[in-house]
């Protein structure tokens, strides 16, 4: 190294051109923060967690996949005889692979990547071994582009997920309860499941269409309940192969809430692969590092979780949350930076993210935001399933407060004439829908 | 002090300083993303100390956020044993730089951010903005005796990080 390069690369360095798109950066933000400036919107949770590439992707990954499980879950029964036949028959298949492209715009919730993204994927998946997905992901942020591969693997026999990112030479492990497996075991990921949700939905028949020189058939549905009551607005269309009765591609449009909408296609389907267990066996290169430590448990979707998240929540916001969707509920979260009368836990944590945090190694602070968001996921994702299980759930957050110990805060159906009910003070019992329908008027009064 | 106050000085300075914030981070990035992230961080921080912002002292104190908002951005990048990955490189980096004298800017770049303050922003105001050492010794609030001081140990330091690169 020669010294003298050093001051004369310094000097380059103050005579050098500022391209006009750094400037248009520059714009962008300045403009932008303008916005954040009419009403005081920085959240502090958000503002840490988007601080950090390797936060920012392991929250929006667990994101992604509780609305994978959404896609996962069974319904039982069906009602439509050509669809139901379809469904019969990618049942027997044992393994496929297909390709993904999404499109989002806007920012549903802080904890997913801001910014326009696009996103393609190959997706394997197989009843035996568990799934396999290599995505791309372009998210752009201020003019600036940023790609990021990763690769996940859902491994139902070992209870685990893998999540590689090999440009960041990083990985998140975390491993999954009996509540997850369970829904997991129902449904591999997959087109499938949709196919189940549109059975069980308000669908129609669309007719008949041609696709890439094969004459295809079309069903659509716009029932929210089909992606667990996450969307305000949904549309999707599975086009079928009308010889061989399998999907070729489908079509799905997903409006989150008014800022973020989603859009997406599934094609290119290949199905009854041979597949070997190989294929399915994650490669961690010995200098790759994870921010979360060994046996990290992913957020759980039962009753248990549920009521912990409740319990979570009324301690940071003095009050049951108003809706437990995961969207508005995590939203709901973040907002307590603007809260004028803070709880003492809510301001616990304003001060612990606000004076600790930047001070934390990585592995420290990743752990600490996702602890912080895992009882907040279980209840999003409890509630999920209830919604996709078309279990009638129903949440009184918005009537109901920790004080009111026999009033119903939350209900869902566990058979034709019983309920599970959890009460304002977090105790749950199952009652009959008479007994329901007496407490239930209580509320309303 | 009151919200109202707080947007209508900061508005002021952001205005006043967004020139200089572009052209200084750039200049210490050289890459739209990180370039990006430390102009969020520099923002973010003008926000929150609004209140100094507001007095003769104030360019002193965009500095100060410029430089810290810049090695944020820079550490977010480095990796954990502080060294960058190299496929991170390939990602950031245009295809024009990729040439021994990028990425010999580049490790520069990343050594200015782990400066100490003082020596960063005394060598930016050297090197980077070509100010005269009394505007740098007024600016730091020392010494020009001291400014230079400053200099010559941020170069010295950079000679020595760079040369076992």
């Amino acid at each position: 190294m020669n010294d003298k390069k050093i001051e004369d690369i310094l000097r380059n360095l103050a005579q050098e051109h500022i391209p006009q798109d750094v400037q248009k950066i520059t714009e962008e933000t300045l403009r932008n923060f303008n916005e954040t400036l009419l009403p005081p919107k920085q959240h502090i949770l958000w503002e840490k967690i988007m601080r950090s590439q390797f936060i920012k992707f392991a929250a929006a990954a667990v994101i992604i996949i509780a609305v994978g499980f959404g896609v996962w879950l069974f319904v039982e029964g069906s009602t439509s005889v050509a669809l139901a036949d379809v469904l019969q028959k990618v049942e027997q298949v044992q393994a496929f692979m297909y390709k993904m492209k999404m499109k989002t715009t806007g920012n549903a919730q802080p904890t997913m990547p801001g910014g326009p993204m696009e996103m393609t994927g190959t997706i394997l998946i197989s009843n035996e071994y568990g799934m396999k997905m290599e995505m791309d992901m372009n998210t752009v942020v201020n003019g600036a582009s940023r790609k990021m591969r990763q690769l996940m693997y859902v491994l139902p026999e070992e209870k685990k997920v893998y999540m590689i990112m090999p440009e960041q030479k990083q990985y998140i492990t975390m491993e999954f309860d009996e509540s997850v497996l369970a829904m997991m075991k129902k449904q591999s990921n997959d087109p499938r499941d949709m196919l189940k949700q549109i059975l069980n939905s308000k669908y129609t028949d669309i007719g008949k269409s041609v696709i890439d020189g094969v004459e295809v058939e079309g069903f659509q549905t716009t029932d929210p309940a089909c992606v667990g009551g996450m969307m305000e607005d949904v549309k999707v269309t599975l086009w079928v192969d009308r010889k061989t009765e399998l999907p070729v591609r489908e079509e799905m449009y997903y409006k989150i809430n008014e800022q973020m909408q989603m859009e997406g296609v599934l094609e290119d389907f290949v199905w009854n692969l041979q597949v070997n267990a190989g294929e399915f066996e994650p490669t961690i290169p010995p200098d790759y590092n994870t921010p979360l430590p060994a046996g990290y448990k992913m957020p759980t979707a039962s009753e248990e979780g549920a009521i912990e998240g409740l319990r979570f929540c009324e301690q940071l916001l003095g009050r049951y949350p108003k809706k437990i969707d995961m969207i508005n509920l995590m939203n709901e979260i973040v907002s307590i930076k603007d809260s004028n009368s803070p709880t003492a836990a809510a301001l616990k944590l304003r001060e612990e993210l606000k004076g600790g945090m930047d001070k934390l190694p990585e592995e420290e602070k990743a752990k600490k935001i996702m602890d912080i968001m895992r009882p907040v996921q279980s209840l999003g994702m409890f509630y999920m399933t209830l919604v996709q299980g078309k279990k009638e759930p129903v949440y009184y957050g918005d009537k109901v407060t920790a004080a009111d110990s026999n009033s119903v805060l939350m209900r869902w159906k566990i058979s034709d004439n019983e309920y599970r009910v959890i009460y304002g003070d977090l105790t749950a019992e199952n009652v009959s829908t008479e007994q329901l329908a007496e407490l239930e008027a209580t509320i309303s009064k | 002090m009151e919200y109202a106050r707080r947007v209508d000085i900061f508005r002021r300075v952001k205005t006043d300083y967004a020139g200089f914030l572009t052209s200084v981070l750039w200049r210490l990035t050289g890459d739209k993303e990180l370039f990006s992230e430390a102009l969020q961080y520099a923002m973010l921080e003008m926000w929150r100390h609004v209140e100094k912002l507001n007095g003769k002292k104030a360019g002193a104190y965009i500095y100060r956020i410029a430089l810290s908002a810049n090695s944020k951005a820079w550490r977010n990048r480095i990796g954990k044993n502080g060294q960058f990955s190299d496929s991170q490189f390939e990602i950031a980096a245009e295809p024009q730089r990729r040439t021994d004298d990028a990425e010999l800017t580049t490790k520069l770049r990343k050594s200015i951010a782990l400066l100490p303050a003082k020596q960063s922003a005394a060598l930016v105001m050297r090197y980077l903005q070509q100010q005269d050492y009394d505007i740098i010794a007024q600016k730091l609030g020392c010494s020009e005796v001291t400014a230079r001081s400053n200099v010559s140990k941020a170069v010295s330091a950079l000679k020595r990080v760079l040369r076992y690169e």
